[in-house]
């Protein structure tokens, strides 16, 4: 779908493409936390065009189960039809744009507008419009007004995506390696069931922050020095140093903690269920004899779907542009973008349906008390954020970069045998410069045909 | 003067009335207390009000439509913003006096107001009780909360006073318009 909505000069030069500054040096223009111009951009280059996580399959079970998410500003519904798929369509009715359904979830036979009364069915087809005969004399397109459906859906192992854009790669191949380890990284206990609840605040920052922060391992021992403090987390935990980074095509990045090719050996040597016993001791008995201190330690299988390289990564993945899946592979946290000053954080959970009771619980007790709104850790990074956001609106505050320069050109990207490529280092900013670098190319590139065209391959060398 | 007939009729129409109104009395300054150390920020002392078997939830509610109120809340198997235990609040207050929880550094001011308190049943030294709150924040110049929502508190009457074993909080409010809960209900 070529971007429309701006028209390209007389020169064949993009106007849209001279808003993006260059970052590919970690130097980050501030513009583009503030400029509403950049802001509508991303909405048509970026959310428009991506594969936009909307939910897990187990969400959604039964015929009429819906679910409300958002691709950009567009909101969707997610819905399970009579035949049992999963559609996304847009919550907006062909009439007079009113929003046609006002609950956040639900199960119901139809959606009725409650402006005029046109009813859709679950397919997103129009099946009534009141007054049909009497007042539009039979004269309505009725078969050209279903609710508009989102051009691809398709599910990753239960983790259902939509894209606004006919021109998308299909879902497996957007996601890429590095992209599919992350969602396999929940899945190295077997299938998943989501809890029931998706934790929702509301945050003065621009999306990006949100998003970039989930690579930053070194704000860890300052922004929730308190929360090590009380004994939430352990110091080692708190800045490791031995750290691993993925980047993946398109923007996916995985950055954070890894598991050593020594400690991986040693995992290597126990069975499924000497883990298991490992995982179920508590924490300081653990401590004592874990080779890992990633709380639950991948399964056998996990080198199979994750590859051999992946299977260490043991830091946060992001689906670009802003799906964060947490470190014990649990939650998933989406940055749903409300204008350039706005964020709405959503936190989905999941669960090994392998899990016991007791399992289940001792990790609904952790994730709780990390992340959402009132979380020991996420309560401290809200107000950097906004502020780091709200700084940019000054005059000579927003001529000074943002600086995401650490560690660049110290590293090499090591290229595995299986053709795994990523970077064994310490605490580092590698991730936060990819995700900005290929930000850029994403609102350069017009279309995707130009955007696969023009799109930087996952780094080899020196970097 | 009627007014007065009419109170002097229910008093003797109620057997218990004098009790209740006491216990009712007793009820509310312990709340008004336990509020007013919130708000001065006397957290250990808010502290040691919590019972060792407290449970402190606050789950998920959803906009969900009329026929789907049964989907309003995540029920206790679901996810939630607190569902806390007496070390949960221990690391909560631990933190709260720390001079490193960025959240409230420089603290919020809050004012937790406390009304429409209704007594629902006393079974031996246990109470439950069902209260609106209001819990405002400002923070740093220009940032403000209001949190509003219904309390279901657990009282157990102990030595000197009441302790809370349970406080459950229904906020009115699904998407949380707030950066973060930095604040204790």
């Amino acid at each position: 779908m070529l971007d429309h909505d701006r028209r390209i000069g007389t020169t064949g030069l993009d106007e849209d493409a001279s808003l993006i500054p260059d970052l590919s040096n970690g130097l980050i223009d501030r513009s583009i936390y503030t400029d509403p111009e950049i802001y509508r951009l991303e909405l048509r280059r970026i959310f428009a065009r991506a594969w936009n996580f909307m939910c897990h399959e187990t969400q959604i079970p039964n015929a009429g189960d819906y679910f409300i998410n958002y691709i950009g500003e567009d909101q969707v519904i997610a819905v399970r039809g009579d035949d049992g798929q999963v559609r996304v369509l847009l919550n907006t009715c062909r009439h007079r744009g009113n929003a046609l359904c006002r609950a956040e979830l639900g199960n119901t036979r139809t959606f009725v507008c409650s402006y005029h009364g046109w009813t859709y069915g679950l397919d997103g087809k129009l099946i009534g419009i009141p007054g049909k005969t009497d007042f539009y004399r039979d004269d309505v397109d009725q078969a050209k007004l279903g609710l508009v459906p989102a051009a691809k859906v398709d599910q990753y192992k239960g983790f259902c995506f939509a894209t606004l854009d006919p021109a998308a790669p299909s879902l497996f191949d957007y996601l890429g390696e590095v992209g599919r380890i992350g969602i396999e990284s929940m899945l190295d206990h077997g299938d998943v069931v989501a809890l029931d609840g998706v934790q929702k605040n509301v945050i003065d920052c621009n999306w990006k922050i949100a998003v970039d922060n989930l690579f930053d391992w070194y704000h860890v021992k300052v922004s929730h020095n308190s929360a090590s403090r009380v004994g939430f987390l352990n110091q080692r935990m708190m800045m490791p140093m031995t750290q691993m980074v993925m980047l993946g095509e398109l923007g996916h990045a995985i950055g954070g903690p890894m598991i050593t090719e020594e400690q991986q050996a040693k995992i290597d040597a126990l069975s499924d269920e000497e883990r298991a016993a490992i995982d179920r001791l508590p924490d300081a008995e653990r401590a004592k004899v874990t080779p890992s201190e990633r709380r639950p330690l991948r399964s056998t299988a996990a080198k199979a779907t994750m590859g051999q390289v992946g299977v260490r990564a043991t830091g946060h993945p992001n689906i670009f542009p802003n799906l964060w899946i947490s470190t014990r592979g649990m939650q998933l946290s989406l940055r749903l973008p409300r204008g350039p000053g706005r964020t709405e954080i959503w936190w989905f959970t999941v669960m090994p349906k392998s899990f016991g009771d007791a399992q289940r619980r001792a990790a609904k007790k952790f994730l709780t008390h990390a992340f959402g709104p009132a979380g020991l850790l996420e309560q401290d990074d809200g107000e950097n954020w906004s502020q780091s956001t709200a700084a940019g609106r000054g005059v000579v505050s927003g001529r000074h970069p943002h600086n995401l320069q650490m560690a660049q050109g110290q590293d090499e990207v090591l290229v595995h045998p299986s053709g795994q490529k990523r970077i064994e280092t310490r605490v580092n900013e590698h991730a936060q410069r990819w995700t900005y670098t290929c930000w850029a190319e994403w609102m350069r590139a017009r279309d995707w045909p130009e955007l696969m065209a023009t799109r930087s391959s996952s780094p080899t060398g020196r970097i | 003067m009627s007014q007065v007939v009419r109170l002097d009729q229910e008093a003797t129409a109620s057997p218990g009335l004098p009790e209740r109104v006491l216990l009712q009395y007793e009820v509310e300054q312990f709340l008004y207390h336990e509020a007013a150390l919130l708000d001065d920020r006397r957290f250990g002392e808010w502290l040691a009000l919590i019972a060792d078997d407290i449970h402190y939830w606050m789950p998920i509610r959803r906009t969900v439509t009329v026929e789907n109120l049964h989907l309003e809340y995540a029920g206790p198997n679901g996810m939630a913003y607190f569902d806390d235990d007496r070390t949960d609040l221990g690391m909560r207050v631990q933190k709260l006096q720390s001079n490193s929880a960025w959240s409230e550094n420089p603290p919020s001011r809050t004012r937790h107001l406390v009304s429409n308190v209704r007594i629902l049943e006393v079974k031996g030294s246990e109470i439950a009780l069902e209260a609106a709150i209001h819990l405002y924040r400002s923070r740093l110049n220009d940032k403000i909360d209001h949190w509003i929502g219904k309390r279901r508190d657990g009282l157990r009457r102990v030595e000197g006073g009441f302790q809370i074993f349970q406080r459950h909080i229904f906020l009115d409010q699904t998407v949380v318009l707030s950066t973060n809960f930095s604040s204790l209900f």
